[in-house]
């Protein structure tokens, strides 16, 4: 409860001489993790991704099986380990591990497309894959075979296409797998702060001139990283320009008091998590359009004139407004001009005219710093401040969660990390590249910080791991529709959440 | 002082539109801060002598009173739905909330802790549809270079940032400074920069031929040369007019995707590259272009897909004008691209071997000009064009002069086709859809 009388003595300011504050550097090195090469081909067929996975990810999950159930005894029969999904005879208690796989039928099936001589994948009509009638089934395979498992405990753990569990049971007479017990492969391990960038040494912060102007980090809090998403610049709704407007003026230091711009000089880097231009804006006015359709239908599929260049220019000037002040990182999102198939290539520069100034050079790309405009991959995997960084544009998380039941986006992050798979269900519902060497949604190392745009509302959480790794989630919510965006703290890994309101 | 007063009253008074804070602060070269004071200020003695004239946004920030649910409050609640333990950790949120003079008092109540706190704007009336400030920070863009960036953050008091980079243009003229011309279409010509490769249009080596032996010499000197038959080929379709001003900045280091832009016909052709190669096409368009309405150039396309037929024709008389602009262009504007230029020299060698005319047929090798896609070492995809040879028996058809005029055979033809030269590339790939698929 705060009433005007206390504050209208900020109205008068002290004069205003004082130095403008310098914003804090930011300790940045992007792993190139999910960059594609450029000469790709798609010509592999996608089992090779589960082929690949199931090898990678089987080892630890049998040693934490093991570790949990060997010697374990149930009515007098010792668990067995099973290598292959084949080898389970019925009756005998046994563990196996395998890969998931979730039979739905709202699940769009590729062989039912084919079988029925559909070349183009249909519209997906629902919001979900799941279904409450019980009709779901969960599989588990290997390359050996596939078993159907069942149980209550499957009711309570939710699974999706393409993790790699452990399952002990036995099974029945229907060849049914029951399932008494469940194990993930758990958080990767986790690198130490700074395993890959050099830790700033307190010499050089003492060095730097502006020590005496950002007196106290302390007392306005350590540096922080901006995470937003969602920002949809548009050529027809202008409903949020205005938030959009506040929010350059805060990022820029340009809103508010001397005070809180100096806090505001600690934020050192934004990154933009996806969905940065809204390409739903054309809602066809139908009164006009009549003569102009029938002209645009006239030669050619692609009518070049219906592509509207205003959003992709107005997200330029935003982000070239931010750069002289402000590193930006720039995932994709599912509505971004990218690939649209999981990892998503950076959106490439030429559609920044003003922006890719700050770009980096494209010849020397992979061997000098990055650029200061960083268009990234996504996922993408980075270390800033020393912290090991995982952030997607929310897709993997948006088709997971047509999967199961339940609206808990960060329990889903949960699962992700603890499957050690950012992106589980690619290639079965994610469109994905058809990778061939390497599966890299496998998470080698478990993140400090593990954020995911584009999602309906803001939560966060730290999750833990068995050897005492600790993660942080954050949901990030998509700006055009909550105005709200996201300041992490690179010391403490607080969050906090920053809302813009008008009214 | 009395800058602010004047600019603040006139526009205020006299044209009553709304001032922010931010647009006060470019208008008289102030730190933003200042500017802020300033509305205060202003708002203070307008008000003090004429109340109710002059109307004020605020912006607030700091911390709102937590909605929490009373705890003892809801306890019948409790016993039927046991409370979910909640998904989130506890997140502290701040909030900036712009609000109008009129509901201050209503806004400040929720918050629980104000850390900041001042004039937003001023208006000449109460602001209802706080969405019209947005209007005025849309005029704000005319105030910004880009050039100086650095300084500006200083003269406005924005966040400064010394380890800011950009990066090095490598002697190029720095970013779109629109062009002096960029009105007149021929500006494209002047500045599309060269492609290595595809010549498939015959002039292009008669040109060489004509004014060039030194080129032959010197092939890396061609520099200033070689232009024109590229040049000629983005103005010709007619298409690139829409693109005129588009095209009308700095060149880039890049070769490759220009040839996306050309022309109607080159959109048709082989030119099968992989999306991630393709440049979109807005990469060239750049302030000037989107300036102009969307319609005016949505029109301006239909026509143009519509008389696709006919410009043919007259593109065919546009090239041989635009010609002799071009050369003058290219002149004017030398193009730092010092790619060798292999083309003149093929013309020396024989293009036919024939090495047994037995049982009536000719057989033997002939030099053809084969396309062939590299990456450079910067990781462009580059075409070039090499001659190879490439073995024939009389039963096949000669290569059709059209889709493949090989330099040799073209200097006798290109007189007498002198006057197809436009069409001649696009007669070769209209059949040659199929190419599209063969690549690779």
């Amino acid at each position: 409860m705060v009433k005007l009388e206390d504050v209208s003595n900020l109205l008068q300011a002290p004069a205003p001489s004082q130095k403008v504050p310098i914003r804090t550097d930011s300790t940045y090195k992007p792993l190139h993790s999910f960059a594609l090469d450029k000469q790709r081909s798609y010509k592999q067929q996608y089992g090779d991704m589960y082929f690949l996975r199931l090898a990678k990810i089987k080892p630890t999950v049998e040693e934490v099986a093991s570790k949990a159930w060997d010697g374990t005894e149930i009515g007098g029969e010792l668990a067995k380990r099973v290598d292959r999904v084949l080898d389970v005879r019925q009756g005998e208690l046994c563990w196996v591990a395998g890969t998931v796989y979730m039979d739905m039928r709202l699940k769009p099936n590729i062989l039912e497309d084919v079988s029925k001589d559909r070349w183009l994948s249909a519209p997906i009509s629902s919001q979900k894959y799941y279904s409450d009638d019980g009709s779901d089934q969960i599989m588990l395979e290997d390359d050996s075979g596939r078993v159907r498992l069942v149980g209550e405990l499957l009711n309570s753990i939710p699974l999706v296409t393409g993790c790699i569990i452990a399952v002990m049971g036995t099974e029945n007479t229907n060849g049914e797998f029951e399932v008494i017990d469940l194990k993930v492969p758990d958080l990767a391990p986790q690198p130490e702060r700074w395993a890959l960038s050099k830790a700033p040494s307190a010499s050089g912060k003492s060095k730097s001139e502006d020590i005496d102007m950002t007196d106290s980090p302390s007392s306005n809090g350590g540096k922080k990283v901006a995470i937003v998403s969602g920002l949809s610049f548009s050529g027809t709704d202008a409903s949020y320009d205005l938030e959009l407007n506040l929010l350059l003026e805060y990022l820029l230091g340009e809103a508010l008091g001397p005070d809180e711009q100096t806090s505001i000089s600690q934020i050192s880097r934004l990154i933009i998590a996806g969905d940065s231009i809204s390409t739903t804006a054309t809602k066809e006015n139908d009164d006009e359009d009549d003569e102009t359709k029938k002209r645009a239908q006239k030669k050619y599929g692609y009518d070049a004139s219906a592509y509207n260049p205003l959003p992709s220019q107005l997200f330029d000037e935003f982000v070239a407004e931010l750069l002289p002040s402000i590193p930006v990182t720039l995932l994709p999102g599912a509505r971004d001009p990218a690939n649209a198939s999981y990892p998503q290539q950076p959106i490439h520069t030429a559609m920044f005219p003003l922006s890719r100034a700050y770009a980096s050079d494209p010849g020397a790309a992979s061997t000098s710093q990055p650029g200061w405009f960083d268009t990234v991959t996504n996922p993408w995997e980075a270390e800033i401040e020393g912290w090991r960084i995982l952030g997607t544009g929310g897709q993997n998380v948006d088709d997971v969660f047509k999967y199961v039941e339940s609206d808990d986006r960060l329990g889903m992050m949960e699962a992700m990390c603890r499957w050690r798979c950012c992106a589980p269900t690619a290639p079965d519902t994610l469109w994905s590249y058809p990778f061939q060497e390497d599966d890299p949604f496998v998470l080698k190392s478990c993140p400090h910080v593990y954020f995911v745009g584009c999602q309906p509302e803001f939560a966060t959480k730290v999750i833990h791991g068995p050897d005492g790794q600790s993660v942080r989630l954050i949901a990030v919510p998509s700006f055009s529709k909550t105005k709200e965006f996201v300041l992490v703290d690179t010391e403490t890994l607080e969050v906090t959440k920053i809302k813009i309101a008008s009214r | 002082m009395d800058d602010a007063k004047k600019y603040l009253s006139d526009r205020l008074l006299s044209e009553e539109v709304p001032v922010t804070y931010r647009l006060l602060s470019r208008v008289l070269n102030i730190r933003v801060n200042v500017a802020k004071q300033k509305l205060h200020e202003f708002h203070q003695s307008q008000n003090a002598s004429k109340p109710d004239s002059i109307h004020a946004t605020y912006l607030i920030y700091g911390s709102k009173t937590e909605h929490k649910q009373p705890e003892t409050g809801d306890t019948d609640m409790d016993n039927s739905v046991p409370e979910p333990e909640p998904l989130s950790d506890y997140a502290p949120t701040k909030t900036v909330t712009i609000v109008a003079e009129e509901n201050l008092k209503n806004a400040l109540a929720e918050y629980e802790e104000v850390t900041s706190f001042h004039i937003y704007s001023l208006a000449p009336f109460p602001q209802r549809d706080l969405a019209l400030l947005s209007d005025v920070s849309k005029s704000l863009s005319e105030y910004r270079k880009i050039e100086d960036a650095a300084k500006t953050l200083d003269t406005y008091g924005i966040i400064a940032n010394p380890q800011a980079r950009r990066k090095d243009r490598k002697g190029r003229p720095p970013v779109p400074a629109p062009a002096p011309s960029a009105s007149a279409p021929k500006s494209v010509k002047q500045e599309v920069p060269p492609t290595l490769s595809k010549p498939t249009q015959p002039e292009k080596v008669k040109q060489e031929t004509k004014e060039v032996s030194s080129a032959e010499a010197t092939p890396s000197s061609s520099a200033g040369k070689k232009p024109p038959a590229t040049l000629k080929r983005g103005a010709s379709g007619g298409i690139m007019q829409s693109f005129a001003k588009a095209a009308a900045k700095p060149p880039k280091p890049k070769p490759e995707p220009k040839p996306k832009e050309e022309d109607t016909s080159m959109a048709l052709s082989d030119d099968g590259e992989a999306d991630d190669e393709d440049l979109p096409t807005s990469k060239s368009i750049d302030l000037e272009a989107l300036k102009r309405t969307r319609k005016q150039r949505e029109e301006e396309l239909m026509r143009m897909m519509e008389d696709a037929d006919d410009d043919i024709k007259e593109a065919k008389k546009e090239d041989e004008q635009s010609d002799e602009e071009m050369e003058e262009a290219s002149e004017a504007e030398p193009e730092p691209e010092p790619e060798p230029e292999p083309q003149p020299k093929e013309e020396k060698e024989p293009s036919e071997m024939i090495s047994n005319s037995g049982d009536g047929r000719r057989r033997g090798k002939r030099r053809v000009m084969k396309k062939k896609r590299i990456l450079d070492d910067q990781g462009y995809m580059v075409t070039i064009q090499e001659a190879a040879w490439e073995s024939f028996s009389e039963d096949e058809a000669p290569p059709p002069a059209a889709t493949k005029p090989t330099p040799a055979s073209t200097p006798a033809a290109s007189s007498t086709q002198k006057s197809k030269k436009a069409a001649a590339p696009k007669s070769g790939s209209q059949g040659s859809i199929m190419s599209f698929f063969a690549k690779k």
